[in-house]
């Protein structure tokens, strides 16, 4: 049993997962923020492999990325430098990027490579569930690598079913159709969505994600899933003065 | 076939070829059916008109009328007859009756004439009975040439249909167990067939140069895209084909095309160039149309398309800006908002089309983010498009995109080639060129140009990428030469990129090929070899551009330009014909033009 299925087996308060691009602000800081998100209590982390077209991205991720590429960040790199993760982080680590990066890289070797660094699961928004399926499933379970799926508002009843099949670990809600950094829109339809799924009983936990960016956001998400995923919002602290060191204060705007 | 409804939905099934009675003591004779209905049938799917000891002259304007591509002849026309046939260009299908005394000797003579055979089952009336043959006696059937199988074939005997073993097999001829009325097909027992037959179907897909259903050409294609664009792709993916083959639509765009694009546009004999280069070189002239290139063909067939999927608004990417008038024109023609997404250094170069698409009501945004240029307006209107997934239609502007883009694309661009077939029939006698040529940005007017040349394997493709300034200067956009297989804006295909698999900026003079991909059907074509994908870089499209202005008084854009440029290097043997798609005029490359010879 890998290390998210431990975490949402046994946390019963609302989980934080928090995101942030490698390579970004530094092309060294990849594991000293993942240790100073461990410290202040964040949940489970996911690491950005930037891509020059991240289609689904806004502005903040979007320069993240492009910063990260300039600071020379690859995946190859990226792996290198989580050859120390484990020596330094216990939490459950995702890492999150498009296809084409892992195309390249070789997806049986991406997976063989995520298993020997530790990571427990991928975020690839892009892999579409029918390739998947059929490709490269088989590939992640051989290596215990959970794939992440995302759903929508408009996904069909149909579609979300299928997706609980396919996943093993936990499903990412946006809690409405958008790119990244958009605040959390609370309104009533968002409300009947969550209430929609929550009917469905679905085999796995959801967290919510986009948009995420206060005390407020968080609660609201944490009322109805098992939490919430904060991504632009601490790219956007991480470009502030001394950030690493001032993690613990970034993680209380939205954690008490 | 003789009911335009039950055409349409048979239309939608895919088969590879649809049969017309012309036989006038078939109960299932079309007798005068509307020519248009059947013209209107895709040309994937072979249209193909079925005699009975007609006259060849007779057979020929048939062939002209419905622009058939294929004839089954049932009677007892001679190896003579069939060959004449054949001269026209079409495929000849010749039946023969067979049953346990049949000699497959008779069929010599018809082993240089024909295409296929069928073998139906012996009956006075010339087939249609219902009724099967003793398969076994094909055992005797000796020679290569591949065949078609008829007579009686219904789903409780497609199993055995399966379980022939024989590579000379073709095609399967399915018609009166399958019909609820004689010459009306009962489309959900079709369905049933196709997918008992799917098991030896796949054969001949992989060999197909178009879509699967699943939306790959070969390893190409798909629909990578995330989540939140998938309910927008879907709803289109599930609505296209049934939208675009609807009558009312089909006479909108017809319409359209003819009184407001202009079409057909012409098919040009350039004398003169044709003299210098020792070859008979006819100019497909789509910078006449409205907007000056082929892009509108694409726009008002998804602004028509939009309009029946409710929705109000429309986003487009544009390069050049040609895609971006196309769209903005058809928004105003139909009164919907339009936001065009425009490289922020592509917006300072191509001022006049900015201009252009904001005088008719458009908004011009500019994309600030990555190289700046085309590829970064695509990622910015898709993220506009995850944005707005409900009142909002994409209208991408070539064969790019995730499935079903660029077989929609395709397919209203593929007016191109329609034309040029049966324009050059009138000039040439001969709808077949020996060459056709065409630039190559993300593929559609090249996919235009050739889609109705792709199962004619004799006619020669020829694809032109942007050299930029050399193929090893580091400042090229020739796609095939320098790119991997990739994924790049929702489709597998190939793409410029580093080793890590960051996509690369590429470099033309001409904003319009300044693209790092092609779209999947071309990355298929290029693996399969059916089209040749060559290089021409940026001086060698300016001089060829100064040419055609000086020998034909025509100025193309400088992405035609590209496709002209490479004349220069073909050898012609004779009088070979060829055909290149001008896809656009150069008014809007005149700056350029001026710069580079001092105008
Ligand atoms: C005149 C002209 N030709 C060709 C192209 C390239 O596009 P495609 O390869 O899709 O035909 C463009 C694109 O803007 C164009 O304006």
């Amino acid at each position: 049993m890998n290390r998210l299925h431990q975490l949402f087996n046994t946390k019963e308060e609302p989980l934080l997962s928090i995101y942030y691009t490698a390579g970004y602000p530094d092309i060294n800081s990849t594991l000293d923020i993942a240790e100073g998100l461990e410290k202040a209590g964040v949940d489970f982390i996911e690491i950005g492999f930037p891509y020059s077209d991240p289609l689904a991205d806004g502005p903040v991720i979007q320069n993240s990325s492009l910063k990260a590429l300039n600071n020379g960040m690859t995946l190859k790199l990226l792996f290198e430098q989580l050859k120390e993760l484990r020596n330094r982080v216990s939490i459950p680590v995702l890492l999150m990027g498009y296809f084409n990066t892992v195309l390249q890289y070789g997806v049986p070797e991406f997976c063989k490579a995520c298993a020997e660094a530790g990571v427990d699961g991928v975020i690839v928004p892009d892999l579409p569930m029918y390739e998947y399926e059929e490709l490269y499933k088989d590939c992640f379970l051989d290596h215990d690598v959970s794939n992440v799926f995302l759903i929508t508002p408009l996904t069909s009843e149909e579609r979300i079913r299928k997706i609980d099949k396919l996943s093993n670990s936990f499903i990412y809600l946006l809690s409405s159709s958008s790119t990244t950094g958009k605040n959390l829109d609370v309104n009533t339809s968002s409300e009947a969505y969550y209430a929609r799924l929550q009917k469905m009983e679905l085999n796995n936990p959801t967290m919510i994600g986009f948009g995420i960016h206060d005390h407020n956001s968080f609660n609201k998400a944490a009322e109805f899933t098992r939490g919430a995923i904060v991504g632009s919002a601490f790219v956007k602290f991480l470009d502030t003065p001394d950030a690493i060191n001032r993690i613990p204060e970034f993680v209380a705007t939205i954690r008490k | 076939m003789k009911y335009p409804d039950n055409i349409r939905d048979l239309v939608l099934l895919n088969p590879d070829y649809i049969g017309f009675i012309f036989y006038d003591k078939s109960k299932r004779f079309v007798a005068e059916i509307d020519e248009q209905t059947i013209k209107d049938i895709p040309s994937c799917i072979k249209k193909t008109g079925v005699f009975v000891d007609e006259n060849a002259s007779v057979i020929l304007d048939y062939i002209k009328k419905y622009h058939l591509q294929a004839v089954q002849l049932h009677g007892s026309e001679t190896s003579d007859t069939c060959l004449k046939i054949a001269e026209s260009g079409v495929e000849v299908i010749k039946a023969f009756g067979v049953d346990e005394a049949f000699d497959f000797n008779q069929l010599l003579p018809y082993l240089d004439s024909v295409n296929y055979f069928l073998f139906d089952t012996k009956t006075k009336a010339h087939g249609g009975s219902g009724l099967t043959f003793n398969w076994q006696v094909l055992e005797k059937y000796t020679f290569s040439k591949p065949y078609f199988l008829s007579g009686g074939l219904g789903l409780e005997n497609l199993d055995k249909v399966l379980a022939i073993n024989d590579d000379r097999l073709y095609a399967v001829d399915l018609n009166s167990c399958f019909e609820s009325e004689p010459a009306k097909k009962d489309i959900e027992k079709l369905k049933l067939a196709i997918n008992k037959l799917r098991p030896i179907l796949k054969e001949t897909e992989s060999m197909s140069y178009n879509v699967n259903e699943k939306g790959y050409y070969g390893d190409f294609g798909g629909a990578y895209i995330p989540e939140m664009l998938y309910p927008n792709v879907e709803h289109l993916r599930k609505e296209y084909l049934k939208i675009i083959y609807e009558p009312k639509f089909q006479e909108e765009f017809n319409q359209l095309l003819k009184d407001y694009v202009g079409r057909p546009s012409p098919l040009f004999l350039a004398e003169r160039l044709s003299a210098k280069y020792g070859a008979k070189i006819y100019l497909k002239r789509e910078d006449l149309n409205h907007t000056g290139a082929h892009k509108i063909n694409n726009t008002i067939g998804q602004i028509l398309l939009a309009e029946r999927l409710g929705k109000k608004r429309i986003i487009a990417e544009t390069g050049a800006g040609q895609h971006g008038v196309a769209t903005a024109t058809v928004c105003a023609l139909k009164g919907l908002e339009c936001v065009v997404y425009m490289g922020e250094i592509d917006i300072e170069r191509q001022a006049p089309n900015v201009a252009r698409m904001k005088m008719m009501g458009a908004t011009v945004v500019p994309a600030i983010s990555g190289s700046k240029t085309l590829k970064d307006a695509t990622n910015e209107a898709m993220r506009d498009w995850i944005n707005n997934p409900e009142d909002t239609h994409y209208i991408i502007g070539s064969v790019v995109g995730p499935h079903p883009y660029p077989d929609m694309v395709a397919r209203f661009q593929s007016i191109i080639s329609e034309e040029t077939k049966w324009q050059l029939k009138e000039k040439t006698g001969s709808e077949y060129p020996d060459y056709v040529l065409a630039c190559v940005g993300g593929g559609s007017n090249a996919i235009g140009m050739f889609y109705n040349f792709l199962d004619d394997e004799h006619v020669k493709l020829i694809a032109v990428e942007a050299a930029g300034l050399g193929v090893d200067s580091g400042e090229s956009a020739a796609t095939t030469a320098l790119g991997r297989e990739g994924v790049l804006h929702g489709s597998r295909s190939i793409l410029m990129q580093t080793e890590d698999g960051q996509v690369t900026e590429p470099y033309s003079i001409s904003a319009g090929l300044d693209y790092p991909g092609i779209g999947p059907q071309h990355a298929h074509l290029f693996k399969t070899k059916r089209a040749q994908y060559v290089s021409i870089t940026d001086q060698e499209s300016l001089d060829a551009g100064l040419l055609l202005a000086q020998t034909e008084g025509i100025i193309p854009a400088i992405e035609s330009a590209h496709a002209l440029a490479y004349l220069e290097k073909m050898k012609f043997k004779g009088n070979e014909t060829v055909v290149v798609c001008l896809s656009g005029r150069g008014d809007k490359d005149l700056a350029t033009y001026m710069k580079y010879f001092n105008l």
